[in-house]
């Protein structure tokens, strides 16, 4: 569903990704991690095609979306929540959800007709509603909200234009213990066909949610693999997951 | 998201009101201090569309009016097409170049899309001052107004054409406030909140502005092609920068992103200017000290103002007063 090959970027002579070559399968669900600094917003960026690799390319579906901007990468189904809230603060829940759901479709750009009443608008609406428990803030504004329910907006905003790849830049980011369970069970009853990329530095939620996992440390891919074989790797205990297993 | 609450009603509906009120018992000059107030109006709608709900602030407005004059008084004049066919063109040119505007300053953003816009302003403002067609310096005169004698309108009175005004007016009003509910209108919101969010949502940003900056091209345009035969005469000066300056002070003024706010700016700033220039030639002055007190006082316009004051203690009291006849019609 989702492929990169040998990607490639560099900022000056800082490395931040090298040779990256992924796969992900339809319905998989893949987290990646490394520590601060491994490159893994940065290769988020280049998938949505925020930023463009110095070499290597994208695939989407089977299509080479390399050269695509970042709107037609969203209209073809790669989607993203970003590590820090980026949502219409001064508009409700429903129009945030609105918005995006009327991109997907088709409704954004027509005019005499407002988006936001139109019925398969409204469905997807309150079905992602439903999917990231925002039912009872519908409508309140952004502003009224915690930031764990923010966070779940953030979520629904990138999964109400309907993605067939779903990235999220850490999604439990700045949430406490009892929402981030109500994140692993929010994220765990998402479609099972949906392919999901996560970025994540809880560990309970990468093991409980993730098929398969890669980390990445300098920019470089250091493990791929099944989450029991990531738990008794020496070498991702030495870069990244010593302190969690000793916490 | 554009919103009527019940204050805004209430303004639209003491404003509509006053200006029947002034059409039908003013003078001549009343007439044509109304006709002023509403052709600005519509000049100041088109740009709080664009600045107040999609954050391009446009320093360009003024030359889209003054396109939008000249072109309708080109096909009147010179061309001999008939006033209805010449005003269609005049909007639909003005549009047109709107759109290009917006796409290509679609780009930038703040100051940068400010000088882009100010600098297709003053790029139409020496075109037309420096082609002879358009009379230069001395403009252009003999423009006649819509016939509409067959309904029994001479919109050569003055009467007339101010009530003809009033009712383009509301129909411009009604047709910003469809763009701003429709999707195109709740994308460009979108855009203005977050447009880094818009894109990666699929949307085409670029081209949702320059949609809507066509629109209001058009409706400025439309402004244009009225205020030319409501003066039947048109000089350069239409074009001017300080035209698109003078409309961002009214928007401010009155308060943007609201569409009401602009219009009471609109009726605030003509009545300022023709009071005060009376009393003094320094009435720039004046309006500049009322901006300065606006803009310092934080408060979005005089209609901000208003609103952050009364707007939610009205719909509150409308609501006790609605739950409370609900009540005893139930108990009834």
């Amino acid at each position: 569903m989702l492929e990169t090959r040998n990607l490639d970027k560099s900022f000056g002579a800082v490395h931040v990704t090298r040779n990256v070559s992924l796969k992900l399968e339809r319905g998989e669900r893949r987290v990646i991690l490394g520590p601060n600094g491994a490159g893994k917003t940065t290769l988020f960026n280049q998938l949505v095609g925020e930023l463009t690799p110095d070499s290597g390319s994208v695939h989407l579906a089977g299509e080479d979306v390399t050269a695509l901007p970042v709107a037609k990468r969203a209209r073809r189904g790669l989607s993203r929540s970003y590590q820090k809230n980026t949502l219409f603060d001064g508009l409700t829940v429903e129009e945030n959800l609105g918005l995006a759901a009327a991109v997907h479709t088709g409704h954004a750009t027509r005019l005499w007709s407002d988006s936001l009443s139109k019925p398969e608008v409204r469905e997807i609406v309150g079905e992602v509603a439903e999917q990231v428990k925002l039912m009872p803030f519908l409508h309140a504004k952004v502003s009224e909200i915690s930031y764990g329910v923010r966070r779940q907006l953030e979520v629904g905003v990138a999964l109400a234009t309907r993605p067939l790849v779903l990235l999220m830049d850490e999604p439990t980011s700045g949430v406490g213990p009892e929402m981030s369970k109500g994140f692993h069970d929010l994220l765990n009853n998402l479609p099972r066909d949906l392919t999901m990329l996560i970025i994540e530095h809880d560990m309970d939620l990468a093991f409980d949610v993730a098929d398969t996992i890669t980390v990445l440390n300098y920019g470089e891919v250091v493990f791929d693999g099944l989450p029991e074989k990531a738990r008794g790797s020496s070498l991702l205990k030495e870069i990244y997951l010593g302190s969690w297993e000793n916490a | 998201m554009f919103r009527h609450n019940t204050l805004r009603y209430v303004a639209l509906i003491l404003l509509a009101a006053g200006a029947l009120f002034q059409a039908f018992t003013a003078e001549y000059f009343g007439l044509e201090i109304l006709t002023e107030i509403l052709i600005l109006a519509m000049l100041v709608l088109a740009l709080d569309i664009v600045a107040g709900f999609g954050g391009m602030v446009s320093l360009c407005h003024g030359a889209l009016m003054g396109g939008g004059a000249y072109a309708y008084a080109i096909f009147t004049t010179k061309a001999g097409i008939a006033p209805p066919v010449a005003m269609a063109g005049a909007i639909a040119l003005t549009g047109a170049a709107a759109w290009v505007i917006g796409a290509i300053g679609s780009r930038s953003h703040g100051i940068y899309f400010i000088m882009a816009t100010l600098a297709f302003g003053q790029m139409a403002y020496s075109y037309v001052f420096e082609t002879p067609i358009f009379g230069g310096d001395d403009g252009l005169g003999g423009i006649s107004r819509l016939d509409l004698s067959f309904i029994g309108v001479d919109l050569n009175d003055s009467r007339s054409f101010a009530l003809f005004c009033l009712a383009v007016l509301g129909t411009v009003y009604g047709t910003s406030v469809v763009i701003l509910r429709s999707g195109l209108g709740r994308s460009l919101t979108g855009v203005m909140h977050n447009e880094q969010r818009m894109r990666a949502l699929g949307l085409t940003v670029w081209r949702v502005k320059a949609d809507v900056f066509g629109l209001s091209g058009m409706i400025a345009g439309l402004a244009g092609a009225l205020a030319a035969q409501h003066i039947m005469y048109i000089s350069p000066g239409l074009l001017s920068w300080t035209v698109s300056g003078e409309a961002l002070v009214v928007v401010i003024l009155g308060g943007l992103g609201t569409l009401v706010g602009p219009l009471i700016g609109a009726a605030a700033f003509v009545v300022l200017k023709h009071e005060l220039s009376s009393v003094t030639t320094y009435w720039h002055l004046v309006v500049g000290v009322i901006l300065i007190a606006v803009v310092m006082s934080r408060a979005n316009g005089i209609f901000g103002w208003i609103e952050a004051r009364w707007g939610d203690r009205l719909d509150r009291r409308l609501a006790d007063a609605t739950r409370k006849t609900e009540e005893v019609l139930t108990d009834a």
